[in-house]
């Protein structure tokens, strides 16, 4: 209550300040001359007592200087002072104020807009609740090392009864389906989900309700629920949905509600059906196809929580060593699952946007320290005049602060853009883009950087020039302070240059391995094909008899039509980063070597002529590979390599398991190909004829003798001849696949080019300062040199020399900091090594030159001085 | 600053106690207040007056003393000071302190 009190004395003092101040005066004038009159009365003489009343009274000004303190607010005005003073000085260098706060906008709105990425995606929590408590529960088996897999219903029943971490679990299935009976067939991911899925999340329905126990039945459920999206797009939000029907594999489902916006686990699902379980599988403990997802009972952390999943791991492998031989439940929490594909280049992104804010800061530093060597005469005197040199420190960081939230503003617009365009441009696959958006908190990151940049960039010259010699300062032209000086800015410079030259190597390193990586040899020609993928309805086609016979016509179809040169059908997609693997036991080509796993695949008659895939031996598969032929596979030169060296294999038998009908011919040899990813070595592979054992899931691939994107309706067309309810996805040329296959690591590469090309731009500006004002400094050496007869290049040498130093001690620091920092980028990289040498050296060499470059200008101009004004020059 | 005459300085703080004490009395200006404090101290007192009008300044400030304008005995203008209630509450305060430290001062004194 006093404090307020007092504090609005204060300001009202404040207000009526000229009025206390003239009431002090003749307060004191009055106490003088009641002195006097006590002198006089003691017998002075007049004149002495007055003047020994205002002795006694002492320093009047001083007095009424500590008076005013008590009134008012002295240390925010003193503030005031500061910031009208700054800005002042501010207007009256326009060059510097925009240089810096442009500089400082760079720097802090990369910086903010990273990190607000880096927040939203990486660290904010899932928008569920109780997210952070929410893990998945992936079986691991050493058939199969390199995968997580989900689990099976026996081990998924075995975890639920004897695990005491957990207070929830569910369970989902991902499937797809296809939507017909309204317009143009259409495929969806409806997921199939454990009666407490929803409840798992914390989530309700907006309209209608969730599955019912009695949903989940051993006969096919035959509700659904929709999400949001799904709702706005197929039914145009009509509210009465909950009760109408949709027809999903040629089944008439009832829609029993509506999920909330926003809700769409797991990713992209266009709507959920109940959990059925096939009753074979609940046997079926090598079957790891359902998703099981947990929460950590409160308390429990994660390492005690896998530690319990160890030890049921550890009982079940010993209880059934057939199916569950060396298996392992690993526990990852739902938010390192989801966020796992972005944290790599999110992290590379944050360092180099770090180092971009250093460099700004160093430039802006520099540039405040060259100011500040101008206004020496300024701090001096203020120093004599009784500042103290905290309040001098205080005075410069206000301005560098001032300059700092300049270009904080600044760096907010920027952050806002680069936001946006960071959610355009980034690959569909990134996580939790949907959630990416500008928001409050981007405004406070933004504030914390802007605070750190001008501390930052403001300490050091403030620091130093307060520090300045009063008596030399004064005097100016100060040669010591002047030498001292340059080295702090010379080793800023060479900061610059260290940072600048790891990121510019960082981003050489990503672009070259993007471009290697669009060079590899994939083994067949990726140019005028077109694909697209289709999922047989399980009801329409629910025998290998009537699949294959829809493969045939289809295959008919298109072979009919002219402008196909090639038609082929495979069962797994191509370039999408997803494979089959299938067991093989060597002992059974009586070859003693360990257990493996094989690429499988299979293709219809004309895959490899399609694909253009080298044939190396034996033959393709043709149209009378079919049921009844007899088992035929074709084989990779990788594998013909490690099992038949030197070998002919054609004509021996592989087994796969002891029942013959999975015991296959060698009928051909194939060159490698890549056929998962770009960066995906060739893996030893296998390949059965698809008519032999037809799949429901297709991928269709057309070789177009034109450009792929006219053929779209066609294929659609010849789809639908065949069957009018048949859904075609993904319809996409393989060049478009690639590069979508490639978008992460590209959109990477880009960022950091941006970022490094930004840090060199910003490391030539500060080159250029430092060595401009070296140049400033030395006009009267320069002249005394010409004037005896230096010859020009002499000069240019001079000065280039001092650029040079600068910029090769930068990249001595900057290329051992490239080579600890880049082994960080090692797993991004694609065929090459993180310090590869040529890389290395040539951004070094990039670095230095543009360094040069920097020098060079103001070099230039040293020449031209004319030694007669030189030496007249003060 | 409050000296003794023999240029000891006292404890910090007793100014702004000494004026409340001899507001406590009636409302007086500056001049009287510094007059009133040595008279009463029989001279041992010697306010600075360079503190004095800093010190009352803070004591406006706190709310402790109020100041107006009037005549003085000779017809002069004058600035008086008044103690306040807080003042008085605060003299009140300070006083139990003070005469708890001199007593502290001088039981210590007493024992050999």
């Amino acid at each position: 209550m006093s404090l307020i009190g007092q504090a609005w004395r204060r300001l009202v003092f404040l207000l009526r300040r000229r009025q206390l101040d003239e009431d002090l005066a003749e307060e004191l004038r009055q106490h003088a001359a009641l002195k006097a009159q006590k002198n006089a009365a003691a017998g002075m003489d007049p004149e002495e007592a007055a003047y020994a009343a205002h002795r006694q009274l002492g320093n009047v000004t001083r007095q009424m200087e500590e008076s005013r303190q008590s009134w008012g607010f002295p240390f925010l005005e003193s503030v005031a002072q500061d910031i009208g003073y700054g800005l002042r000085g501010l207007r009256k260098a326009p060059g510097f104020t925009t240089v810096a706060m442009l500089t400082l906008a760079l720097g802090i709105g990369s910086c903010t807009a990273v990190f607000s990425v880096v927040y939203a995606v990486l660290l904010r929590p899932l928008p569920y609740q109780d997210s952070p408590r929410m893990v998945h529960v992936w079986t691991v088996s050493p058939r199969f090392p390199e995968f997580k897999m989900g689990q099976s219903i026996p081990n998924m029943n075995d975890i639920k009864a004897l695990a005491h971490s957990f207070d929830a679990t569910a369970a989902y299935e991902t499937r797809r389906m296809n939507l017909t009976g309204n317009g143009e067939p259409e495929q969806l991911s409806v997921p199939a989900v454990s009666p407490g899925f929803f409840a798992f999340f914390g989530v309700h329905p907006v309209r209608g309700r969730e599955f019912f126990p009695e949903d989940e039945q051993e006969k096919d459920g035959d509700v659904v629920l929709l999400s949001y999206g799904f709702w706005q797009r197929h039914f145009a939000g009509d509210p009465n949905v909950v009760g109408s029907r949709i027809m999903l594999e040629q089944k008439p489902y009832t829609v029993a509600g509506v999920l909330p916006r926003g809700f769409s686990f797991p990713e992209k699902s266009d709507a959920w059906v109940p959990f059925v379980i096939d009753p074979k599988h609940k046997t079926e403990r090598g079957r790891w196809m359902y998703f099981m997802l947990a929460k950590l009972r409160g308390g429990v952390s994660l390492p005690v929580a896998q530690a319990e999943m160890d030890g049921i791991a550890a009982g079940t492998a010993r209880q059934y060593p057939k199916e569950a031989e060396g298996i392992q439940f690993s526990l990852v929490t739902l938010q390192e699952a989801t966020v796992a594909d972005g944290r790599d280049a999110l992290v590379a992104l944050l360092g180099a946007v770090g180092f971009l804010l250093l460099i700004a800061c160093a430039n802006v530093s520099n540039l405040v320290l060259s100011r500040g060597l101008k206004r020496q005469r300024e701090i001096a005197l203020r120093a004599a005049l009784g500042a103290s040199r905290v309040r001098i420190v205080r005075q410069l960081l206000t301005e560098s602060l001032l300059v700092a939230c300049a270009g904080g503003f600044a760096g907010i617009a920027l952050a806002v853009v680069g936001i946006q365009a960071f959610r355009a441009l980034a690959p569909a696959s990134f996580p939790r883009l949907a959630e990416l958006r500008v928001e409050p908190t981007t405004a406070l990151i933004a504030c914390i950087i802007t605070a750190f940049a001008g501390i930052l960039c403001g300490l050091v010259p403030a620091l130093s020039a307060s520090r300045a010699n009063l008596n030399l300062a004064i005097k100016e032209k100060t040669a010591d302070a002047h030498l001292g000086r340059l080295s702090l800015r010379g080793f800023l410079v060479i900061v610059e240059v260290a940072l600048a030259l790891v990121l510019l190597t960082g981003s050489a390193l990503m672009v070259q391995s993007i471009v290697r990586l669009l060079r590899v040899d994939t083994g067949w020609r990726t140019d005028h094909l077109l694909t697209a993928s289709l999922n047989l309805s399980k009801t329409r086609y629910g025998s290998a008899d009537a699949q294959r016979l829809f493969i045939q016509r289809l295959l008919d179809a298109l072979r009919a039509q002219p402008q196909f040169t090639g038609v082929a059908f495979t069962n797994n997609s191509l370039m999408a980063g997803s494979t089959s693997l299938t067991d093989f036991d060597p002992a059974t080509l009586g070859i003693n070597d360990k257990k493996t796993t094989l690429e499988a695949r299979s293709v219809s008659p004309g895959y490899f002529e399609t694909l253009g895939v080298r044939l190396g031996r034996g033959r393709f598969f043709n149209d009378h590979d079919v049921k009844g032929a007899p088992q035929a596979v074709i084989i990779n030169e990788s594998f013909a390599r490690r099992f038949f060296s030197g070998q002919d294999p054609l004509g021996k038998i592989l087994k796969f398991s002891p029942n013959p009908a999975d015991q296959c011919q060698i009928v051909g040899q194939v060159s490698d190909t890549r056929d998962i990813s770009l960066n995906a070595q060739p893996r030893l592979q296998v390949y059965f004829p698809l008519l032999q054992d037809p799949f429901s899931g297709m991928t269709i691939v057309v070789r177009s003798a034109l450009e792929p994107s006219t053929a779209v309706a066609q294929l659609q067309r010849s789809v639908w001849s065949v069957d009018n309810d048949q859904p075609l996805t993904k319809v996409q040329s393989m060049s478009d696949v690639i590069t979508t296959s490639v978008a992460g690591p590209r959109f990477r590469a880009w960022l950091l080019s941006v970022f490094a090309f930004t840090g060199l731009t910003l490391t030539l500006i500060g080159i250029y300062g430092v060595i401009s004002y070296s140049v400033g400094q030395r006009t009267q050496e320069m002249g005394i040199r010409m004037a005896l007869g230096a010859p020009r290049s002499n000069i240019l040498r001079l000065i280039l020399r001092e650029g040079v130093v600068l910029a090769l001690a930068g990249a001595v620091c900057g290329l051992t900091g490239s080579y600890f920092l880049m082994r960080l980028l090692a797993s991004q990289l694609f065929e090459i090594k993180p310090s590869d040498p040529l890389t290395l050296s040539g951004a070094a060499l990039l670095m230095v030159t543009v360094a040069l470059a920097g020098a060079y200008i103001p070099a230039r101009r040293a020449t031209k001085v004319d030694p007669m004004i030189a030496l007249r020059y003060e | 600053m409050v000296r003794s005459a023999d240029k000891n300085e006292l404890l910090p703080g007793t100014l702004e106690m000494l004026i409340l004490q001899t507001l406590n009395g009636g409302r007086r200006h500056g001049y009287g207040i510094a007059q009133r404090i040595q008279e009463i101290s029989d001279e041992v007192l010697q306010v600075e007056e360079g503190s004095l009008y800093p010190a009352l300044q803070r004591l406006l400030v706190k709310g402790w003393v109020k100041a107006e304008w009037g005549t003085s005995e000779n017809n002069r203008r004058a600035r008086y000071y008044t103690l306040t209630p807080a003042g008085r509450k605060q003299l009140g305060t300070e006083a139990e302190n003070f005469n708890r430290i001199i007593a502290a001062i001088a039981r210590v004194m007493r024992t050999v």
